[in-house]
């Protein structure tokens, strides 16, 4: 490593000095004094004339070192003399330089060091050895994954360098994701119009014709923004309000339920027959899911349902002639629209939109790396799909956005999977977490809205549980949201993560974070920790129950109390 | 360049009726469950045969085959192969006749061992490489677990690197195993990467295999499978055509630039490693150049069916 550095310390002075003369004169002086440094006691040295061959001399000795290493498993031994103490080299070649070459005297040295990851425990363990016993003129700047870290231990004396005191840690992805949303949503389409025209697929160098920021958005296919989605949603409207399949999927729940006497009222079928009429408005099949939603919400809380549907359908027909009266529906929609839309598309088995310039942006997650790696998938697909995207304003079908982003979404995913045992211990746990959020999105009566993040004490979790996440955090696949979340009963203040945006795709998740979930210490330990991964399925079942009629969560001799008991349910918050 | 197509070569019947085979006095095999790795150890003919365990098939002692079995716990091809000639003695080797059947190699095991034999002044080696006649699921055969624990250098074939890593390039025999691909890709991120597809391959539907797992690397390698001239190609069970092919490649590349090191990684099929060995024993021991290679801790023991060809192959070191 010393030998390694120095050579380039050396190879870069004779870039920047080569010709100088002052360095001319001084370096008779350099040489002798860094040749020095790399002499046994009593040696006959022959002096250099020249930086190169001082380099030639360290590189020699590199070369020794590799041959005996090379040689290790033959010779057993490794022949080499270490003719200088650790960092002596990286520290006193610098130094040297700085003393004898005046125009140098107040130049600092910075080592630059990336990939930190690809060095083994033993290798950082040096590293950090140097940098803790650094010396000026010297500093160092390294970079590497954040899994990457695997070590602050030094071989000084067995300490550990810590953070403020011998090194600052500058976490990058989360500078990037505190930039303001706007700022780097138009830094994002900044980046790629530049991209495009350096490769003159959007525009020639013609000025005039630029093309703004805000203009990029027409080059994708994106659902027209109706009124409550009507045009997005208009494959529904084809049959008939009672046929259509969340009615039917309704219908059923309340013909289960009648079969138990309870206290949402005695359902009969000419009682289905009012509800389904009261909740339908044909035109618009978003506002029919809302009005569903809204009496599931009254369905689990033991309501009369024929009396909740009248109530619904008086209050949408006031809605519906005017957008800004408040009412249950308004507030639904404004929290769960994307949720409800979701649905719908499932329901009627389609696929799940991710369409257009401000979707990718936000699936990126402040990291324009995941933007262009979005963009360069979608670009191949809709090549592939012959349609010349970018030229002649040709729009670039949904298609071929669906199917770009889906690979992104899984490259992403794959991508995780880094070097080490825990890669896919790691994925197996961040499935299971993106499968509930998937399974609430899709119930009946999801509480939040837009999930794709959750809170959990990390004190009371097991520790593999709390090593697991703390890795999905380092591969991205979670997003540690600084300042965590407030548990809404004991007000104490929770670890709060994020599912990667990129993922969102591979689950039918929202990319937009709204609603978070606080889950409990078993339930987090059956989705990280594989020792309690058999609890996942009970659990997960348990908590999706309460979202799904006709039960809710009760069992059936419970049905006719009143309510369910909520205080048995962890604290549920939203941003 | 060197030209490697003149080394001998030779198709052995696949059916075991083998004329005009010698008689060896030393047979090496590694030991797995595919059928091809056991019949060609009934059938060759050799005073002593000795069976390797490798430990990353996971064998237990009661699963050992009969015969003369050597087997070790260390996953390091050294150490392993370092017990090996400690158990046998490196004199059994002198002036032999000796022939391995890598078939069941795990590549750096078959690359350190033919270091050894090498640097032990061994001459002349016969390989024999059974092909399969299919893979057991396809394009979603598994060859290894994928979990890579470490990507390094193969034993004794470390290089003595530059500290000048502008023009760094890596040179991946890309096979079935896209992890990997991907993994040593990231691993070497900053330098140019180029691809060697085993074409013909081994089976005429296995090239479209290769590819349809080599594309789901292609984000980490950079660049498109079709993309040229970072795509190359030798025939996957031809180990003399690689070497040939990958001695006019970095001659090519430093005629165009000097590079300044180069990274080589046979991830695809044996005779694919073997043509990597052979050249970097043969051109470049001293050189800026190293073999490097994902570790995992375990394989597939048994990833094929059937034999479809085998081959024997004679490399000759020089003095």
């Amino acid at each position: 490593m010393d030998l390694w550095l120095s050579q380039l310390v050396l190879n870069i002075i004779s870039d920047a000095c080569h010709d100088n003369e002052q360095f001319i004169e001084s370096q008779e002086t350099i040489f002798e004094k860094i040749q020095s440094l790399i002499t046994q006691p009593n040696e006959n040295i022959r002096p250099v004339d020249r930086l190169a061959d001082l380099v030639s001399i360290l590189h020699g000795l590199q070369k020794k070192i590799d041959i005996a290493v090379n040689n290790y498993p033959f010779t057993s031994e490794i022949d080499v003399n270490i003719l200088t103490s650790p960092g002596e080299l990286i520290f006193l070649i610098p130094k040297i330089i700085s003393k004898y070459f005046s125009p140098f005297r107040e130049l600092r040295y910075l080592y630059l060091m990336d990939e930190l990851e690809n060095l083994l425990s033993g290798q950082q363990k040096y590293i950090n050895t140097i940098v803790r016993e650094k010396e000026l003129p010297c500093s160092f700047k390294i970079g590497a994954r954040l899994y990457g870290l695997r070590t602050l231990e030094t071989y000084s004396a067995g300490e550990v360098n810590k953070e403020g005191s011998e090194f600052e840690f500058l976490h990058l992805d989360e500078q990037l994701r505190k930039i303001q949303s706007s700022q780097y949503k138009t830094f994002a389409k900044e980046l790629c119009l530049r991209r495009l025209s350096e490769r003159k697929i959007l525009f020639s160098g013609d000025d005039s014709n630029k093309i703004k920021t805000k203009e990029l958005d027409q080059f994708f296919d994106v659902d027209n923004k109706s009124r409550f989605l009507k045009d997005a949603t208009s494959f529904v409207c084809d049959k008939l309000s009672k046929d259509r399949i969340y009615f039917l999927k309704l219908i059923a729940q309340l013909k289960k339920s009648s079969k138990f006497s309870n206290s949402a009222g005695h359902i009969t079928d000419n009682n289905i027959e009012a509800i389904i009429n009261n909740l339908s408005c044909s035109e618009y099949p978003l506002i029919e899911k809302v009005n569903i939603f809204l009496l599931y919400q009254d369905w689990s809380r033991g309501y009369d349902l024929v009396k909740s549907s009248v109530s619904i359908s008086e209050e949408c027909s006031l809605f519906i002639q005017d957008k800004n009266y408040k009412c249950r529906q308004k507030s639904a929609l404004s929290h769960f629209q994307n949720d409800l839309y979701a649905q719908i598309l499932r329901e009627s088995s389609k696929k799940q939109r991710y369409l257009g310039m401000d979707d990718f942006i936000n699936m990126s997650a402040g990291l324009p790396r995941n933007l262009l790696i979005i963009l360069k998938h979608v670009f191949q697909w809709s090549v592939f799909n012959d349609e010349a995207p970018f030229s002649d304003k040709r729009m670039i079908s949904v298609q071929s956005q669906r199917e770009g982003v889906i690979e992104a979404s899984d490259w992403f995913f794959r991508d995780a999977r880094m070097v080490g045992s825990y890669g896919s211990v790691v994925q197996d746990g961040v499935s299971r977490l993106a499968t509930l959020f998937r399974e609430i999105r899709f119930s009946d009566k999801p509480t939040e809205c837009s999930l794709v993040s959750f809170s959990v004490d990390l004190t009371g979790i097991t520790d593999e549980a709390k090593k697991i996440i703390k890795v999905a955090e380092d591969v991205s696949l979670l997003i540690n949201i600084p300042g965590g979340q407030r548990d809404r009963n004991t007000k104490r203040v929770d670890g709060k993560y994020q599912l990667n945006p990129m993922l969102s795709p591979r689950w039918d998740l929202p990319v937009h974070r709204r609603g978070t979930i606080a889950l409990t210490n078993d339930e987090v330990n059956s989705i990280f920790d594989p020792e309690y991964r058999d609890n996942y399925d009970r659990l997960m079942k348990t908590r999706v129950m309460r979202m799904t009629a006709p039960m809710f969560g009760r069992k059936s001799q419970d049905i006719g109390k009143r309510s369910i008991n909520q205080g048995q349910l962890p604290g549920i918050g939203s941003d | 360049m060197i030209d490697y197509t003149i080394f001998y070569r030779k198709e052995l019947p696949a059916d075991g009726a083998w004329v005009d085979v010698p008689r060896w006095d030393i047979f090496i095999s590694s030991f797995n469950s595919s059928e091809r790795v056991n019949k060609v150890y009934d059938w060759v003919d050799a005073d002593q045969k000795h069976w390797l365990m490798q430990p990353d098939y996971d064998y237990r002692p009661d699963e050992y085959p009969n015969g003369d079995v050597f087997g070790n716990t260390s996953a390091n091809e050294a150490e392993f192969f370092q017990d090996y000639f400690d158990k046998v003695g490196v004199d059994l080797f002198d002036g032999k006749q000796i022939c391995i059947d890598i078939t069941g190699f795990i590549k750096p095991y078959m690359m350190h061992l033919i270091f050894c034999f090498k640097r032990m002044g061994v001459k002349k080696l016969d390989i024999i490489y059974s092909e399969p006649d299919r893979y057991a699921k396809k394009e979603e055969t598994i060859f290894s677990d994928e979990l890579v624990y470490q990507i390094r250098q193969v034993v004794g074939f470390a290089g003595i690197h530059a500290p000048d890593t502008s023009n760094d390039l890596l040179v991946i025999g890309s096979g079935y195993d896209d992890e990997l691909i991907a993994q040593v890709a990231e691993n070497k991120n900053h330098c140019r990467k180029l691809q060697m597809f085993g074409l013909p391959s081994l089976r005429p539907d296995m090239y479209q295999e290769n590819i349809l797992n080599a594309y789901k690397a292609s984000e980490a390698i950079g660049v498109g499978i079709r993309n040229m001239p970072s795509t190359y190609f030798a025939p996957a069970n031809d180990p003399f055509a690689v070497a040939t092919e990958l001695s006019a490649l970095v001659c090519k590349e430093n005629e165009r630039k000097q590079l300044s090191n180069i990274y080589l990684c046979p991830l695809a099929t044996k005779p694919q490693a073997l043509g990597f060995t052979l050249f970097y024993l043969t051109e470049c021991y001293d050189m800026s150049i190293s073999m490097i290679y994902p570790f995992c801790h375990t394989h597939t023991r048994e990833t094929s069916k059937g034999i479809s060809r085998i081959s024997k192959y004679t490399i000759e070191f020089a003095g």
